[in-house]
């Protein structure tokens, strides 16, 4: 295990942009997000949560593919390069690492590999980070609900945690073993940081966020019998605007849409983040909508987290980050949905 | 000196107790609990029983008129309004989405309602700053007395300060921060159209993916669509997780349109909205 002062995390950025890419969070004006970091002070560790979900490091928002000009033969057509370099996530919330085990699943798991998502994942090294040991929970969060803890370092290449006046460093795969052997300015951590690490890995598993442990057995079982409980459904979705906000910033969030866009003839095929909370997104060709309700749409996005996901897969679609709560524009809160249904 | 919040609340629950058992509505949209105090959820009571469930505090901003449109036309509906949201429920009207029969307004005079993001006090700079709703059927707490100390258009000084081109750098820098999750139309009391310009793929209005120019299109064609008809409640706004000032562009709009027409949306419901209406004696500048 390595260590370095909090003040000299500059320097460590530093090292990482130039041997890469260096993506991690960094603070604008409706709050922090990960960005790639053009200056190595920009890099702020003291955030509770960022707006968006790291995912898009591997999942962005807008991929292009196909780049075409109309009118001209598709055999013209070219493949828009990923121009890969190695990449830096840093500071990683553990709730949020263990979200990219969840989407691998979907991106990789099943047999049908996207060559984006794994291109990305096998190029970053990830820096997660146990962000909030010292600080209360934030109201919205509920990570602890879900089995994970606030300073779980699996999943991470390299785990950060911050010790009075120092950044500790441990290494948890090969691939981070061998950056942090490369990497100049950094300390061997003392037996005491050794001690301190691992109780404070056991501390995040005992840190309490909202409501009590859950089974997901049991959850994905009684969404099933509620399905058809139509008064349930609508109740719940009541306040729903239906709008995109909680799909866009989860981490667990991946469905898209591929479309063509054509500026001036100069035309891209791209895939485009889309959300099941959107009218249009169940719209088939035909005008045929099966989903032209908000309680319908609200059912299907709980549902799928908590239960169909449960089924076909064997955990939970979330990772209780708490951002589609804390950025509902009406304040509802899906583990509230999953705390009513249970009551049912 | 204005009722407080816990009063507000009481009145609300008696309110819509009597309306709901006298059957004279088939539900109440007013605000229940949330996760925490701080963020309460807008709420629709059915039955009597649901009434114990509504709260009103100083976090309730949603605009509750929004949902007036989500039920079938006939339904009768009670619905608690704060000043910019009664200026909703009267546009509506006169837009014909609702038939004043149909709805009763529960006026909530308020003052200091506060951003649960931000923890400020939201004044006359996000929103309209009225103190009492300019239609009611019951007054839920005493009319608070006196002017906002400042005009809601006041906010736009700065704004009008820059030059066109500072104006169009200021737009696109905050554009470029959209991520097109729609919360504004969606949070809009009068965006209910269906579907919006922007999900229509024949022809297909603008793009998908948030770039700058498609977030441009979106965004300034929905500021237009609102030209006349923006209540200035400053939803969009509060529901944008990016910050975009919104309320900025539809103030700017309103101004100019209650210069032009001398009428601002949403204030007497005998008005006809500004843009369906002729008068000879109309402005031209309109034209120029």
């Amino acid at each position: 295990m390595k260590k370095t002062a909090i003040q000299k995390i500059s320097d460590l950025a530093a090292q990482l942009m130039q041997k890469g890419t260096l993506i991690a969070p960094v603070q604008e004006d409706a709050g922090f997000n990960f960005r790639e970091v053009s200056d190595a002070r920009q890099v702020d560790l003291n955030f509770y949560n960022t707006l968006m979900s790291p995912k898009s490091a591997f999942f962005p928002q807008m991929e292009d593919f196909v780049r075409y000009q109309t009118g001209k033969s598709v055999l013209e057509a070219v493949p828009v390069e990923m121009g890969l370099k190695p990449v830096f996530l840093f500071g990683v919330r553990p709730c949020d690492v263990k979200s990219f085990e969840i989407m691998d699943i979907h991106f990789s798991g099943t047999g049908a590999v996207d060559p984006y998502w794994q291109k990305r994942r096998e190029n970053t090294v990830i820096f997660g980070y146990a962000f909030d040991v010292n600080t209360p929970a934030d109201g919205a969060d509920f990570y602890s609900t879900l089995g994970i803890g606030a300073a779980d370092p699996e999943g991470s290449d390299v785990f950060m945690m911050k010790k009075s006046d120092d950044l500790l460093l441990k290494a948890v795969t090969d691939k981070g073993e061998k950056l942090l052997a490369d990497m100049s300015g950094l300390t061997d951590a003392t037996p005491d940081d050794l001690k301190y690490f691992d109780e404070t890995v056991a501390a995040g598993r005992s840190f309490k966020t909202r409501f009590t442990c859950v089974e997901a057995k049991s959850i994905a079982k009684k969404f099933e019998d509620l399905f058809h409980k139509t008064p349930f459904w609508e109740r719940i979705s009541d306040a729903c605007l239906s709008c995109g906000v909680c799909t866009f910033v989860c981490p667990t969030c991946y469905c898209f849409d591929i479309c063509d866009e054509t500026l001036f003839g100069q035309g891209t095929r791209r895939r485009v983040w889309d959300a099941c909370m959107f009218t249009d997104f169940t719209l088939e060709a035909s005008g045929h909508n099966p989903r032209t309700k908000v309680y319908q749409r609200l059912r299907q996005k709980v549902c799928h987290k908590y239960s169909y996901h449960v089924r076909k897969y064997g955990v939970i679609s979330c990772v209780g980050c708490g951002r589609c709560t804390r950025n509902c524009p009406v304040n509802i809160d899906i583990f509230s949905i999953v705390d009513q249904a249970m009551k049912e | 000196m204005a009722t407080s919040f816990k009063q507000i609340e009481e009145n609300l629950k008696n309110e819509a107790r009597k309306l709901l058992e006298d059957g004279k509505v088939s539900l109440v949209l007013a605000y229940g609990r949330g996760y925490d105090e701080k963020h309460p959820v807008p709420f629709v009571a059915k039955i009597a029983a649901d009434v114990e469930s509504i709260v009103f505090n100083e976090y309730c901003t949603a605009n509750m008129a929004r949902y007036l449109v989500r039920y079938p036309r006939g339904t009768k509906m009670a619905v608690a309004v704060k000043p910019a949201d009664s200026r909703a429920v009267v546009q509506l009207i006169q837009e014909d989405k609702v038939k004043r029969e149909d709805v009763i307004l529960l006026g909530i005079p308020v003052i200091g309602m506060k951003n649960s993001k931000t923890g400020e006090v939201i004044d006359s700079k996000t929103t309209c700053g009225l103190y009492n709703p300019v239609l009611y059927d019951v007054l839920l707490g005493e009319e608070i007395h006196g002017q906002p100390v400042v005009s809601p258009y006041d906010v736009l000084a700065q704004y009008e300060a820059m030059d066109k081109d500072a104006r169009f750098a200021f737009w696109q820098k905050e554009f470029d921060k959209c991520i097109r999750c729609y919360a504004c139309r969606k949070a809009c009391p009068m965006c209910y159209c269906d579907p919006c310009f922007i999900d229509q793929n024949k022809p297909k209005w603008g793009e998908k993916s948030p770039q700058s120019h498609g977030n441009l299109m979106y965004h300034l064609t929905r500021f237009h669509h609102l030209a006349g008809r923006c209540i200035d409640c400053g939803e969009c706004s509060r529901a944008c997780p990016v910050d975009i000032p919104l309320y900025l562009f539809h103030k700017k709009v309103a101004r100019e349109c209650e210069e032009m027409f001398g009428q601002a949306a949403g204030k007497s419901i005998q008005d006809k909205p500004v843009l369906v209406n002729f008068r000879v004696d109309d402005s031209d500048k309109i034209l120029e």
